[in-house]
């Protein structure tokens, strides 16, 4: 990894053994210049195109109060006490070094497009001073350029900022607000170790709106410990109330190593069964929907045209930028994950100046590539793309995977959609894959069906991994 | 050593043999290996000692230095050594071979003449092995040719099997024997196997020298021992031998003692070629190798011989003795144990108990061939479902040098394609299952075992049935009658498990047939058992309910009529064929309920589908369980971009389902295939 220097983004262009074609547009980043060989040996009909470089950058922001029991993020616990951030050493030199990070960052063409989307992530970003996230900016807009309609979005969490830092941000260009509620009970939210209360829920709630930002998500989480149905829908319920354009829903993952991982065990008292923490999945997906909201997302949810366009390149498959700690980018068509110490990153960042570190080829196999698509694209409610998917992989592996899913269209938990998005029955499907021939109408999309699929999603991805890499 | 020479050339007669014995005694062991049988039969043959067949022998042993010329009948003892198992038959049979420099004290592995690794991991032996050995001994019966050494007699010492599945095996065995070393543990006493195969050495007609070993334990009771061989067997006490393999304790009155009570073999040297085929292995380099005893005649290096099995012919391209490993000798006569290896391609074509002769004579083929017969079935399928071909090759190699295993291929809708291997018996299977397993690597799921059952319709059609699922649910046909192998057990326990004993044998459907005492402690009983019965657990039962102090043992006995019906195991409806099995009518209720709970639990919960299991008789579902559907199975959350994580789960849980086996709508995993199959 850290050894040679970076392969020039578009030298290997005229070598390229096949004529660029279009490339459909959900799998368009898969295959790279930089892995040729890959793709030849990957499938017979390998498109080679001139990948577009990322428009989408991700900025970790790894600081926080304290680091919440469920919480297994690479994050700074900066501790309690120290309210204030401003002149935190720890933050500046981490902003210093990112912005090195970002500058050693091996971009040749000039012509690089400015960048569509950033989002500061963490940890807590909002705690950050806006000078510092200001100097990110700046050195972003240097080195790629910035779009004058881009996205920029910022977690905050509830009590790490007023209507002054939040007025700060909006003018620096931040302009969506991920806003980290996840739950509106006192004591949910004690459980969960959160550096704030209901208060400062509510509070953050007014400040965004009083600040008039227009974009933003709130996001919740469920199948907390002690969590009642009651609870939930008071949540969902005050959550509607407070009109945001977008929430993101996350069903508690129990990881090892927090501290939920050492007192609870999934689905055992005091978290929610199986059951009932699917219907909790349920519930979010059923108000919301009443509510005006497009479950576009497995956990994400938006009024119309308020898609979180960041995340959307990770649905898409689209290559992005990733700076700071242990973030993880999509260049190159290469994912590559920064290392999660603070010292090792250092050195990494130092590395990379001296342009030791190598690009690394992907070496990807198609299969490898094929299953991103999958289970990127099968997370959303616009599904899997099966023209450009077998446009990519071959058709034969298109009809292995309707045959694959078949049964689950029957059961409800898949619904294959036609060109104008109109849902196909199972009987249909029966002459396609009787006859294997043209039927009036072929599937265009493959998509999990919402709430039943979306709940089984890893089970009916992994089927479908087990068709495309048996 | 110097007063045991003198001793053996002074006193010939046989009624002196008991002050030899007890002279011997004295005499350290280790400096019996000094006769090195090589260097003095060459000696023999060197200074031309008067011999009739002296000089063509000669000329054909050219390979080796050993003379088998030298050897008329009288001077052969062909004997093997049969005991119940870890009584010691290996350790004897080990210092046998040192005792007489067949193998060097220290060299070659203990258990020499259990070659497999599964022999040597359960005590057990297997496959039958010959081993020749020379012996000087100074016995009145051997002529002596007036010369001042010690005659050498040559002595083949046969390995059979002990367990009774190989009983067909261990009778042709015996066939070539005279007398047999019975080993009775000096603590532990007469076991089953020990009844078993007395039995059949006295069936055979054989000398049976009672060897009392390990008396060096602490526990030892010879002369308990003693009165359990009077009681059992009415062997003479008296004639009893007292070792210790391990110690070596009265090691040297062995072979004396086989000279001198076993007698010559009968076989007729001016007679046509008449051979016994005892057993036979593959070797890599040489092909089918062929354990063989010739009973009447003389066979030569390039004879021609044909199988009175099967009409085959045959050129004899190498033939010797096992002294301990081939050893040419260009000639076999009659009474001599040994090998050769005739070009068959295939251990299939070596049919055990077969009669070899020569070209264009006719002879009568010795008595006693039977060909296999398989008692026991179990599908084998491949473990990991798509390596057919490999345990296909696996199996063809095995079978090789099991010829007694009969291959079919067949399929499950549960387990994929696969093999119906049919088996002598349970210890058979097992052996066939660990061999495929060690020596090829295969991994096997191995299906509930079954026996072949008879079933007649009202249309008075009969079919045997191998494997339940071939049974159709539905017949059109009324089943007017069922019939199931049985055994004839013997099961011998210390007398305070007797009650526990009765009670599980009836919970088996057992009849007693006899019960009695060998003595105060143990309690001696005879079961007819339907074979069905005791195929999966019943020793293991056995075991534990008398804290591992039960032997048995048993034989084939006849077909009995029983209400058998079979028992389908359906998933929403479909039946898993590999779980089909035929079970007593009476107990079809009880079978049923375990397996459908056994299968609940083993099944992963975690389907998208609610899954129904039923247990069934025909149409009538006799238990039924549920489990419900999954609910959830979803993360979610992909963090910053960060999908490897996911990326890996979903990886896992694709393996996880490529270990799965569908049957119908429901995917089983792998694991409860083996869990159910392996304890059912």
């Amino acid at each position: 990894m850290l050894k040679s220097s970076f392969t020039p983004i578009f030298s290997t262009f005229p070598a390229k053994p096949l004529s660029p074609k279009p490339l459909p547009n959900a799998i368009f980043s898969c295959f790279t210049h930089t892995a040729p060989t890959v793709c030849q040996n990957a499938s017979p009909n390998t498109p080679t195109t001139i990948l577009p470089p990322p428009t989408s950058a991700y900025i970790h922001l790894p600081f926080c109060r304290k680091r919440c029991h469920y919480c297994d993020f690479t994050i700074v616990a900066l501790g309690s006490s120290s309210n204030q951030t401003e002149d935190d050493p720890r933050m500046i030199n981490y902003v210093q070094l990112l912005c090195r990070e970002i500058n050693a960052m091996k971009a040749e063409n000039k012509a690089n497009p400015p960048l569509e989307t950033v989002f500061f992530g963490g940890g807590t970003p909002s705690l950050v001073p806006p000078k510092l996230v200001s100097s990110i900016l700046d050195t972003l807009r240097l080195k790629f350029g910035l779009s004058s309609d881009s996205e920029i979005s910022m977690e905050m969490d509830p009590g790490t900022f007023d209507a002054k830092k939040m007025k700060d941000m909006m003018e620096l260009g931040v302009n969506r607000v991920s806003l980290g509620v996840q739950a509106f009970q006192e004591e949910l939210l004690k459980a969960c170790g959160r550096a704030h209360g209901l208060r400062e829920v509510y509070e953050a709630i007014e400040i965004v709106g009083s600040c008039g930002v227009e974009n933003w998500s709130m996001d919740l989480i469920s199948s907390l410990p002690h969590q009642t149905p009651e609870m939930w829908e008071e949540s969902l319920r005050l959550t509607v109330e407070a009109c945001p354009t977008h929430v993101s829903v996350y069903d508690l993952q129990v990881e090892q190593g927090t501290k939920f991982g050492l007192l609870y065990i999934p689905g055992e008292f005091p978290l929610p069964s199986e059951t009932r923490s699917s219907e909790f999945y349920r519930m979010a997906s059923r108000t919301l929907s009443d509510a005006g909201y497009n479950h576009y997302e497995i956990s994400s949810y938006c009024k119309s045209g308020y898609h979180c366009k960041h995340n959307l390149t990770y649905w898409k498959n689209k290559p992005f930028y990733a700076f700071g700690l242990g973030s993880a980018s999509y260049v190159d068509g290469v994912r590559f994950s920064r290392p999660k110490r603070m010292k090792e990153y250092m050195g990494y960042v130092e590395n990379l100046e001296n342009g030791l570190v190598d690009s690394c080829e992907s070496n990807r196999s198609a299969q490898d590539m094929a299953t991103d698509v999958l289970m990127l694209s099968l997370r959303t409610s616009r599904g899997l793309d099966l023209k450009s998917f077998g446009e990519e992989y071959g058709s034969s592996l298109v009809l292995a995977l309707c045959k694959a899913y078949k049964p689950y269209v029957e059961s409800g938990h898949v619904v294959f959609l036609d060109e104008q998005r109109r849902a196909m029955a199972a009987d249909e499907l029966n002459a396609l894959l009787v006859n294997e021939d043209k039927i009036e109408r072929s599937p265009a999309y493959i998509r999990l069906s919402d709430p039943d699929g979306f709940l089984l999603s890893n089970e009916l991805i992994s089927l479908a991994f087990a068709v495309v890499a048996p | 050593m110097g007063f045991l020479r003198r001793a053996s050339k002074t006193l010939k007669l046989s009624k002196y043999l008991p002050l030899l014995q007890a002279n011997s005694k004295f005499s350290p062991i280790s400096s019996l290996s000094r006769r090195n049988p090589l260097y003095s039969e060459f000696s023999y043959g060197h200074f031309g000692l008067s011999h009739a067949f002296c000089s063509h022998s000669r000329k054909n042993s050219k390979d080796s230095d050993i003379d088998l010329s030298q050897y008329p009948t009288e001077r052969i003892r062909n004997f093997s050594i049969i005991a119940h198992v870890d009584h010691g038959k290996s350790t004897l049979a080990d210092r046998l071979l040192e005792l007489t420099g067949t193998i060097k004290r220290g060299h070659g592995q203990p258990q020499y003449l259990d070659k497999l690794q599964v022999e040597r991991e359960r005590g057990i032996t297997v496959k039958a092995q010959t081993a020749t050995m020379f012996y000087k001994h100074n016995f009145h019966g051997a002529d002596n040719n007036g010369d001042h050494e010690e005659p050498s007699f040559l002595l083949n010492l046969i390995d059979t099997p002990g367990h009774v599945d190989f009983s067909y095996e261990v009778s042709r065995s015996l066939a070539a024997c005279q007398g047999a070393l019975l080993v009775v543990d000096a603590a532990q006493g007469v076991q089953a196997q020990t009844v078993a195969n007395f039995y059949l050495a006295f069936e055979s007609n054989l000398t049976i020298i009672p060897v009392i070993n390990k008396i060096d334990q602490p526990t030892a009771d010879p002369d308990r021992v003693k009165a359990q061989l009077k009681s059992m067997f009415d062997l003479d006490a008296s004639d009893a031998l007292l070792t210790s393999a391990k110690t070596g304790q009265g090691l040297e009155q062995v072979l004396p003692a086989v000279i001198e009570r076993i007698p010559p073999p009968p076989g007729k040297s001016n007679s046509p070629l008449r051979m016994l085929l005892l057993d036979s292995y593959y070797d890599e380099y040489k092909g089918v190798i062929c354990h063989v005893a010739v009973v009447d005649g003389m066979l030569g290096k390039g004879d021609k011989v044909l199988s009175a099995a099967t009409g085959q012919a045959y050129e004899i391209l190498d033939v010797g003795v096992m002294h301990p490993e081939l050893t040419p000798t260009g000639v076999l006569h009659t009474g001599q144990v040994g090998y050769v290896v005739t070009g068959m391609r295939s251990t299939k074509e070596a049919r055990i108990g077969d009669t070899l002769y020569h070209n264009r004579t006719i002879v009568e083929p010795l008595p006693g061939f039977k060909p296999a017969k398989h008692m026991v079935f179990s599908g084998l399928y491949p473990a990991d479902g798509c390596d057919f071909e490999e345990l296909n090759h696996a199996i063809e190699r095995l079978t090789c040098n099991d010829a007694s295993v009969s291959v079919i291929k067949e399929s499950s809708t549960a387990l994929g394609m696969g093999f119906r291997c049919g088996f002598l018996g349970l210890l058979h299977m097992d052996v066939f299952h660990q061999r495929l397993e060690q020596e090829h690597g295969a991994h096997v799921i191995s299906t509930i075992p079954t026996v072949p059952y008879i079933f007649e319709y009202s249309d008075g059609s009969k079919v045997e049935v191998q494997n339940p699922a071939t049974l159709p649910s539905n017949p059109k046909q009324r089943v007017a009658a069922c019939w199931e192998p049985t055994v004839l057990a013997t099961i011998i326990i210390p007398s305070e498990y007797v009650g526990a004993v009765i009670t599980l044998c009836s919970e088996r459907r057992g009849q007693q047939l006899e019960y009695s005492f060998i003595d105060s402690q143990r309690a001696f009983m005879k079961y007819q058992l339907p074979l069905r019965e005791i195929v999966v657990d019943f020793y293991n039962e056995l075991k534990s309910l008398t804290s591992g102090y039960a032997s048995f043992d048993y034989e084939d006995a006849e077909y009995q009529q029983s209400d058998m019906v079979k028992l389908d195991i359906l998933l929403n409806g479909q039946p898993v064929d590999a779980m089909a099995t035929i079970v007593h009518n009476l107990k079809a209720q009880r079978v049923g309920r375990a397996l459908v709970e056994k299968l609940k639990k083993h099944i992963d919960s975690r389907q998208m589908f609610e899954i129904t299991i039923q247990a069934a008789i025909g149409s009538k579902v006799i238990a039924r369980e549920t489990i419900s559907a999954m609910r959830k199975n979803v993360l979610a959350k992909c963090y910053g971009g960060d999908i490897s994580r996911k990326k890996k789960l979903l990886e896992k849980q694709k393996e996880g389902k490529k270990r799965m086996k569908r049957v119908g709508s429901v995917d089983i995993p792998q694991e409860a295939f083996h869990e159910l199959l392996k304890s059912s």
